[in-house]
Order: C-alpha cells, then structure tokens, then sequence
C-alpha cells in the first residue's frame, strides 16, 4: 500500500518522465507499476461514484460499488487496448523516438496519472453523494471531475510528447537513421537542407491521439454504462448494448433543438 | 514483418524520401494485407463471415485500382511540367503513401471491430467506417508531404502534379468506393461482393439526392 503512495506520488511529480530520458526515447518506470497504481486510483474514484447506488431511496445496492471500482479502471484501460495499435500507427508515422513499449509506457503514464487525480477527487465525490439526492447533480459533479482530471493528464501528455520531440541534451546533432536513398538532382544537400517541423509533429501526433483515443472512450463509456445508477432503476452491471455514444448524443441534441 | 511496417511508417531506408528502386513488392504486401484486415472489420458488422470475406477481397482492389487508374496522368503531368527526372521519387512518395494508409486502416480494424461489436446502428457504422478511412487517407498525406519536402525544395512546380494527384486520386476513389459497395453489408439484405446496378455514378446519385429528383 505504501509502495503504491509513494509510486503514485513519484507519478505525479513527474519522476518517470525526466525531460532528458524523454528526449532520447526512454521512460524508466515498469508497466505494472503503471497499471497498479492507475487501477487502484480508478476503482478508488468508481467506489465513490458508486455510493449514490447506495444512497438512492429505491433499490439501494453496494453491488454498484463494487461494478463501479471495476468499471472505471476499465474504461480507461480496455480503450487503450482497442486504440493502442492506431495510437501507436500515428507515433511511428510522426517519426517519434518512442519505440513500441515506450509509447504504452508514456499513454499508460498519461492515463495513471488521470485516474490518480480522479481519486484525488474522491472524498469531495464521496460527500456530496451523502449530502445530495439530486441525480442530475451527481452526474454533472462527475462530469467535472473526469473532466479536470483529462484536462490535466492531457497537459502532462502533451508536454511530454514535445520533449520527445526535442533533440537529446548531449547530441544535438545526432541524425537519423533513415538514409534516404540518392535523388536524380546533384545537389543532394539543398534538396535535404529544409528539415520538417520539430514542433508540428507532437501536435499532430497529440490531436491523432486525441481523436482516436476520444472517440473510443467515448463509446467503451457508453457500453460500461451505468455508472451512477439513476434512481428508480434497479441494479443492472451493464445496460442492453444498442447504439452509440454519438448516436444518443445527437438525438438528445436534436430532441433539444426543436424543442422537445 | 514489423520491422518493415515501422521503416515503412517512419519513411526510412527503403521507405525513405529519394529516388531510388521503388520497392513495390513490400509496398502491394502492405497494401493488400492492411487493406484486407481493415475490409475484414468492416465487413464483420452483422457477424456474417461472406460479408467480411467479400470486403477483405474488395479494400485492398479500392486502393490498389485507384492508384493504378490515377498513376498514368501523374506521368503525364510530370513530364509535362519538366519534373520527368524527379519521377521515380514523387512515384515512390505516392506509393508509400498508398501502403501507409494501408497500414494505419489496419491498426485501426480493432475500432472498428469494438464499434461494431458495442452495438452501433448501420449508419452509425458507415460513419464510423468513413470517418477512420478519411484519417487514414490524411495520414498518408502525412508520408506523402514527407517525400515531396525536398523536390519542392528543389523545383516549387513539384507542388502542381502532387496537387492533381490528390484531386484525380480522391475523385476516382470515392467513385470506385461506390462501384464496390458494400463494403460494411446493410442488415436485410443478402451478402454481395458487389451491389445491384453497381455500375453507376456515384456523383450523379449525390446530385440527385440531393436535388431530389
């Protein structure tokens, strides 16, 4: 237990993700280590959550306590399994420095460190739980919450993408491996002499997985759903799996819109 | 297998920006089996295995039919504009480009495979399956931009041809899109490598739709 504080903490301040190690491609810091420490924030923030299943006046139940604690750690993890390989496609793509393993390190990094701010969040979850029976407020609250701690682990991701992006401390000349092969044109030199954007590429590589990484999670939320429990339905694990995300999301959108 | 997938995403050494041999082997590889794995997702809406089968077969000829239609004009207007020398390097651009999209439509068949497998409705399905090729397609752009940086460097008219190319590649592609259809299998309706009336016009069905007549 005190082996994940003190990892959670390391998290946090950054300690695996030192500019120098990012800048030559390297991330100390073991996965399992990563997984741990994010899925015991994740199922910390989903107990709370969970509690309004508790609360609620009708058909009160731990069991959505404990369907939270697994739900909310998976969320995050399973979209990372369905996104990783285009993730990874759109890394490779931009020529990062990030070899296969690190680039899960780094997305792992970026998600532990989104669920230990969740946790964070917690007891302030946990206490108006008990304070309020309004289940729209609830749902808002949470919506919050999530989204400060994306926004967050977003800006950690993004900072670290541009490190890796910078050229390493001690060889700032090193030069890629590629060897292009030889142009029809004498003049070689000029013809290689513009180099692409340094700082376009983590932009890129950030709002590729941004989209990817949104899109599915958007959609693994939904089919995880229910999170809260809405008073007056009794317990279920999972609701009937039909449609998506986007499609409720427009229909509400356009129930609005003309008003009804 | 990766090792060449990586060199391939990275652009580097047989990949990279030049004019060397084209090495058009290991790009048609990459091409046919990304292509197939992203047709294998697509068709798997409706778990009907025919379906996949037929669209595993078709992604792979929409790439590849469509590069080849639009690759004779690309040397037409290279050699018109005086950038024959240049050829072999802004083939090998195209090229690569074709096998990326390729292979990030592959790496994405696990979205579309989850898309399909939470539920989502048939349209939702359409939109998913355009909206991950359009990303595709933009990441070749990607590679694409790659191989042109030094022959623009060198020659700005470089730009015209690579613009032309875009403009013939995605107007023959989305009429062959429509020629080859369907490619993700509307529920109700039989499992067909091509549609009924297959043989029609994909720009004169939008006029119409949209002009309803």
């Amino acid at each position: 237990m005190l082996g994940l504080w003190t990892a959670a903490d390391k998290l946090l301040r950054g300690k695996w993700m030192s500019r120098e190690d990012l800048r030559v491609g390297r991330l100390e810091v073991r996965t399992g280590v990563l997984l741990a420490v994010g899925a015991t924030g994740g199922a910390l923030y989903g107990a709370a959550m969970g509690l309004f299943g508790v609360m609620r006046p009708a058909h009160a139940t731990w069991k959505q306590v404990l369907a939270d604690a697994g739900k909310v750690p998976l969320l995050f993890l399973l979209t990372l399994a369905v996104a990783f390989p285009s993730l990874y496609a759109f890394s490779a793509l931009a020529d990062s420095k990030l070899r296969f393993l690190e680039t899960l390190k780094l997305l792992l990094v970026a998600i532990a460190v989104n669920l230990v701010l969740l946790a964070s969040f917690a007891p302030v979850t946990a206490f108006f739980t008990m304070s309020t029976t309004s289940y729209s407020f609830m749902v808002l609250l949470n919506c919050v919450f999530f989204a400060l701690s994306g926004a967050i682990s977003l800006a950690v991701l993004s900072r670290a993408l541009h490190a890796v992006y910078e050229p390493p401390a001690s060889n700032s000349t090193a030069s890629s491996s590629a060897a292009p092969a030889k142009l029809a044109h004498d003049d070689d030199k000029r013809l290689h002499s513009r180099e692409p954007s340094r700082s376009a590429r983590p932009r890129r590589v950030f709002y590729a997985w941004f989209a990817i990484y949104g899109l599915v999670g958007s959609q693994m939320g939904w089919i995880l759903r229910p999170f809260i429990g809405a008073p007056g339905l009794e317990f279920q694990l999972f609701r009937e799996r039909q449609g998506s995300f986007f499609e409720a999301f427009f229909e509400a959108l356009a129930k609005f819109l003309v008003g009804r | 297998m990766n090792a060449t997938l990586e060199r391939l995403l990275r652009s580097e050494r047989e990949f990279a920006a030049g004019a060397g041999a084209v090495p058009v082997g290991a790009l048609a590889l990459a091409l046919v089996l990304g292509g197939a794995t992203h047709g294998l997702a697509l068709g798997s809406f409706g778990r009907n295995a025919e379906q996949a089968l037929y669209s595993a077969l078709k992604l792979p000829l929409l790439l590849g039919l469509s590069t080849a239609m639009c690759v004779p004009s690309f040397y037409a207007l290279n050699a018109v504009l005086g950038l024959h020398r240049d050829f072999t390097a802004a083939l090998r651009g195209v090229l690569c480009a074709q096998a990326v999209v390729a292979v990030v439509l592959a790496s994405l068949a696990p979205v579309v495979v989850f898309f399909h497998a939470s539920g989502v409705s048939y349209r939702g399905a359409i939109l998913i399956g355009g909206a991950l090729f359009c990303g595709a397609s933009l990441a070749g752009q990607w590679t694409l931009a790659r191989h042109y940086r030094p022959l623009l460097a060198v020659n700005p008219r470089h730009a015209a041809p690579r613009a032309a190319w875009l403009a013939l590649y995605w107007f023959v592609t989305i009429q062959l899109a429509w020629v080859l259809r369907p490619f993700v299998g509307a529920p109700g309706m039989r499992p067909s490598f091509l549609r009924e009336h297959a043989w029609s016009n994909a720009y004169v069905a939008l006029a119409n739709a949209l002009l309803g007549s």
